[in-house]
């Protein structure tokens, strides 16, 4: 795993809102500015002849460690398919990606699965957690599937991620009996739990109240902030984007 | 709404390929057993008017079958018109072949004209003259009769030599007889004849008193209707059968619809919305599941036609004489089974049906309505299934108890329906049981299979409904073959027993003995030749403390109490002139001996007495029997002809009771080999119930196997966590249809078998219920092969935007 993962303030217990600046944390804010993960020359189609729709007509974008980054742009403007391909979650027709110093599209379906698996968080629009299973074991779920054992270091940090969000009491329900916000927060209680290095947010608060948008947003924007984690969020609304520090605004398939 | 109807029938027509193969298998199913009914229908109308064949018409009694024709009518009737008639009957009559007496065999006659020889030859010629007879190949074989060989019929001054010239078959029943001989040479016992027949040509001028003339068809067709009921009852057997895999496919099909419906809650939500009345989505709905219905149905038809053609043909190449034919398709049949299809499919789509109709046009508005994650198993719906449950129990203690059969069919059926029933709580904990054993991704299985309780059950009671039955009819007919077993082996504990009365049985006799083919163990029985008295000539006695090593009951027979001797009775064609508990003197030369006779039988003509006893009776014991074990699958009648050759030269005669041993063993393994078969069709239905519901929940949780493959889980770890859903589902359906199965077969045994034979003992074949268990839930595994493949194929980014 990249980065000394020991050094994460993660463990050093329970989140506090005004944060004793430790070394570790000190030096991932230095390297604020160096690069999380780069694309170039991404293109991507979707449909075959007549109904050809270009995705992505040629991206070039880099993604600052540490920082909070919106994806902004209209409906069909490209800016899902990008994250996709950011994420390993989908392979562009051209062009690369390269994430924590791995080239993305040399990857096969396996290896892509297991770099997901290491190296990125995802927080869904909707259907984010599994129904079947509850909010803690929502939150272990990326450990499980790993094959690692869940210990009780990690339903510690389970138990811990889940105080800092706020659903702390709520580890026992199933995400039927949890609210929309509720349900967000498993969510990135979920891709905080594997220590990404990046964290890729879909439409967060698309479902969500303005008030329990808010919380969600402020949660995502600390998580840069306050634990150097790099978040890259896509929305169409203006408003959400404005918790970023960068915004990329994409329109037709390029950044404009 | 035709085009909603013709769309949605269009957009979700991959999804009912389950659905149609259940109930096609099952329609199927009804139409060979139509097919097959007729063939053999169809055959036996063939055989029964074989003598028949050639003639114009048939005189046969006018209140038949509760009114004769005089025989000396028929005969001078038959005279009157010479060639031009065959009269069909048979004279029952003492019979002598060889040293054997047979004391009533059937003596038929046998045209001399070409046309009404309706006997076709095996072997040898037809008899055309007196003094010549043809026999019956089965009659020929069971009593060593071969061409050549002089046979007595009838007794005192009746008595007829003849020689045997051929051996023929006889394939009508009413007109078989073991021996056939010209129509001159039968009138010798015309005071024994009985005709029931004659066939005639051109006109029949004045028929004899009391009879009638029709034509053949119409005759043969009269006289069915008595052989019919045979017929009728193994196809009303095939449909009990039927109706099984019928009621499985019942089970899934509405399993689909109610899966199918649950997914389309939304569309059908927005058809309200859009202006929809309730009655125009039902009629769409019912509409879709009846064209679903005739198409599953259609086909089923023309595949159980053509299966049943197939497997005619097929048992025509492998077994000749079984009688069957193709026959025209039976249209009762094939209407009746698709009309079962028909309506088993639309009255499975009904109560899934009435979900549809609740559901509200605001359903279509809120964001997350397709099948609830949890559907709840009411208290009540327990408590309710509890109650039969209960009372089957309490029923089956009743049957076991008091023997009762009605009984304990009525607890099986109430404590079957109560299992059904509590299947929603039952069978999710039992798959949630093994919960540890396969990792997390098993864990998610479990978690996915338990989900939706009342889907995973009704998934299970289809499996369930197919293995209990088999289960149970495996262990009834293993406890009762063993209880037989046990029975036949006391009759007949030597499978073939070689006698000397004669001479010793030499050393070189039992070498060949045990290098015949055939022969799996053999024993030389130590004995000497004796005179007992009330028994003409000499009679061997033998003592065998070794006989448990060739005796099918443990040697239990040949342990005879001192001051005993043990004769088979059976040996004896009209008795041995002695009774049970009887005294006889027993002399041996010089040496006698006062001993209590004793029954038995199965080890031919010598009698058994204790080791002392024969030492007091001879000192110098000779080899006078070698008891033979057969190797398993030896052919009996082989084997008997084989050690025959060996016996003859020395003067020894052959018991053999391997013959009844092989019949019943063939006849057990055709009725089991059939059960299994017929039952195995509901649990392939069963299976694909089974592949349906996870092909249907695949397509439900797209998005949630997108969500787990973006977080991490390989292509191969989604693959195996269906397939252990599906393991799971298909092992705890078998484990507990297993378990209920030999629980069922176990009060069957308890009610019926041990009031009957009170020593049988229950049987549980552990090595066939682990086949079963085993194939089915690999069979399971294979039901998940295709879901799985679907589900790995679609990539996270394609799953996470689908809708």
């Amino acid at each position: 795993m990249p980065g000394d993962a020991t050094a994460r303030p993660y463990e050093r217990g329970p989140y506090r809102p005004v944060p004793q600046v430790d070394t570790a944390t000190a030096v991932r804010r230095a390297e604020q500015g160096t690069v999380a993960a780069a694309a170039r020359g991404l293109t991507k189609t979707y449909g075959l002849g007549d109904v050809r729709v270009p995705a992505l007509r040629g991206v070039d974008l880099d993604l600052p460690r540490g920082r909070f980054t919106a994806i902004m742009g209209p409906s069909g403007s490209g800016k899902s398919t990008l994250m996709h391909c950011l994420a390993g979650l989908d392979r562009p027709d051209g062009g690369t990606v390269a994430v924590a110093g791995i080239e993305l599209t040399s990857l096969d379906d396996d290896a892509l699965t297991i770099f997901r698996r290491e190296h990125v968080g995802f927080v869904f629009q909707a259907f984010n957690l599994l129904p079947m299973l509850t909010a803690a074991e929502n939150i272990l779920l990326p450990l499980e599937l790993g094959g690692q054992r869940v210990d009780d270091a990690a339903r510690e940090r389970a138990r811990m991620l889940a105080e800092i969000l706020g659903v702390a009491d709520r580890l026992g329900h199933r995400p039927a009996e949890l609210s929309g916000g509720q349900q967000q927060r498993v969510a990135i209680a979920r891709a905080l739990i594997t220590r990404p290095d990046l964290l890729f947010a879909d439409e967060p608060t698309g479902n969500l109240d303005s008030a329990t948008s808010t919380e969600v947003l402020d949660h995502l924007r600390r998580s840069a902030h306050e634990l150097g984690q790099t978040v890259v969020m896509v929305t169409h609304d203006r408003d959400a984007a404005a918790y970023a520090d960068h915004v990329v605004t994409m329109r037709d398939g390029r950044i404009v | 709404m035709r085009t909603v109807f013709l769309a949605s029938l269009r957009t979700h027509l991959r999804r009912h390929v389950a659905a149609v193969v259940a109930v096609a298998t099952a329609v199927a199913f009804v139409v060979v057993v139509g097919v097959l009914t007729a063939g053999a229908r169809a055959a036996l109308i063939e055989r029964l008017g074989a003598p028949y064949r050639n003639a114009d018409l048939v005189v046969s009694p006018v209140g038949w079958p509760a009114s004769h024709m005089k025989p000396e009518d028929v005969i001078a009737f038959a005279e009157r018109l010479g060639e031009n008639a065959s009269a069909i009957g048979r004279a029952s009559l003492p019979l002598r072949a060889g040293g054997r007496r047979i004391p009533e065999a059937g003596v038929g006659p046998i045209s001399t004209v070409e046309r009404w020889r309706w006997q076709p030859l095996e072997s040898g010629r037809f008899a055309v003259r007196g003094g010549e007879a043809v026999a019956d190949v089965h009659f020929a074989l069971a009593n060593d009769v071969s061409i050549g060989d002089r046979l007595v019929i009838g007794e005192g001054a009746a008595a007829a030599a003849v020689r045997v010239v051929g051996l023929v078959e006889s394939p009508s029943p009413p007109a078989q007889a073991d021996v056939y001989v010209t129509w001159p040479q039968l009138l010798r016992w015309r005071d024994r004849l009985h005709l029931g027949s004659v066939a005639v040509r051109g006109e029949a001028g004045t028929l004899p008193p009391g009879g009638k003339a029709q034509s053949p068809e119409a005759f043969a067709e009269e006289r069915l209707t008595a052989v019919q009921n045979q017929v009728d009852s193994v196809g009303v057997m095939l449909l009990l059968f039927a109706g099984v895999a019928v009621f499985v496919a019942a089970v899934v099909v509405t399993n689909t619809f109610a899966i199918l419906f649950a997914q389309r809650l939304r569309d059908f939500a927005l058809l309200r919305c859009v202006g929809a009345t309730r009655r125009q989505v039902a009629r769409s709905v019912r509409l879709e599941a009846a064209a679903v219905g005739t198409f599953a149905s259609l086909a089923g038809a023309v595949a159980g036609a053509a299966l049943g053609y197939g497997l005619i043909a097929a048992i025509d190449l492998v077994a000749p004489d079984t009688p069957v034919v193709a026959a025209a398709p039976p249209p009762s049949w094939l209407l009746g089974g698709v009309a079962v299809g028909l309506v088993v499919t639309v009255a499975a789509a009904w109560s899934p049906t009435r979900r549809v109709l609740r559901v509200s046009p605001l359903a279509a508005l809120r964001p997350d309505v397709a099948a609830g994650p949890r559907t709840g198993v009411g208290r009540a719906r327990a408590a309710l299934a509890v109650l039969p449950a209960a009372a089957g129990f309490a029923l089956l203690a009743a049957a076991v108890m008091q023997h009762g059969v009605a009984l304990m069919l009525a607890g099986g059926g109430a404590l079957f329906a109560g299992v059904l029933l509590l299947g929603p709580v039952l069978v999710p904990r039992l798959i949630r049981l093994p919960i540890g054993l396969f990792g997390p991704t098993g864990r998610l299985a479990a978690e996915n299979a338990a989900r939706n309780p009342r889907r995973t059950a009704t998934t299970a009671a289809a499996l369930l409904v197919g293995v209990t039955l088999t289960t149970a009819a495996l262990t009834g007919m293993a406890t009762w073959r063993a209880a037989l077993d046990e029975h036949i082996g006391g009759r007949h504990p030597i499978d073939l027993a070689l006698t000397s009365a004669k001479g010793p049985v030499g050393a070189d006799v039992l070498d060949r003995v045990r290098r015949t083919p055939g022969v799996e163990r053999a024993i030389a029985v130590p004995g000497a030749v004796a005179r007992v008295s009330g028994l003409d000539g000499p009679f061997p006695v033998v003592a065998a403390p070794a006989a448990a090593e060739v005796a099918r009951d443990g040697g239990a027979f040949a342990q005879v109490e001192p001051g005993t001797i043990k004769i088979d009775f059976e040996a004896f064609r009209s008795g041995p002139g002695l009774r049970p508990g009887e005294q006889v003197t027993v002399r041996v030369g010089e040496r006698q001996a006062r001993l209590r006779v004793a029954a038995g039988s199965g080890w031919g003509p010598a009698g058994v007495v204790a080791p002392q006893t024969l030492a007091a009776l001879t000192g110098t014991p000779e080899p006078h029997a070698v008891w033979v074990r057969a190797a398993p699958g030896a052919d009996p009648a082989r084997l008997g002809g084989d050690l025959d050759e060996l016996a003859d030269p020395i003067g020894a005669t052959i018991e053999n009771g391997l013959r009844t041993w092989e019949s019943l063993d063939r006849q057990l393994s055709v009725l089991s080999w059939s059960v299994l078969g017929l039952l195995a069709v509901a649990i392939v239905i069963a299976l694909i119930g089974v592949a349906n519901t996870l092909g249907l929940s695949v397509l439900e949780r797209v998005r949630e196997h997108a969500l787990l493959r973006a977080l991490g889980l390989t292509r191969a770890g989604l693959r195996r966590t269906l397939a252990i859903e599906a393991l799971l589902l298909s092992a705890t359906a078998t484990l507990l249809g297993t378990v209920l199965g030999v629980g069922f077969a176990w009060s069957g045994y308890e009610t019926v078998i041990r009031p009957a034979l009170r020593e049988a003992a229950f049987h549980i074949p552990w090595p066939s219920l682990g086949a079963v268990v085993l194939a089915t839930t690999l069979a399971g595994l294979l039901a998940a092969v295709l879901p799985a493949r679907r589900a790995a194929r679609v990539t996270p980014a394609a799953g996470l935007s689908f809708d």
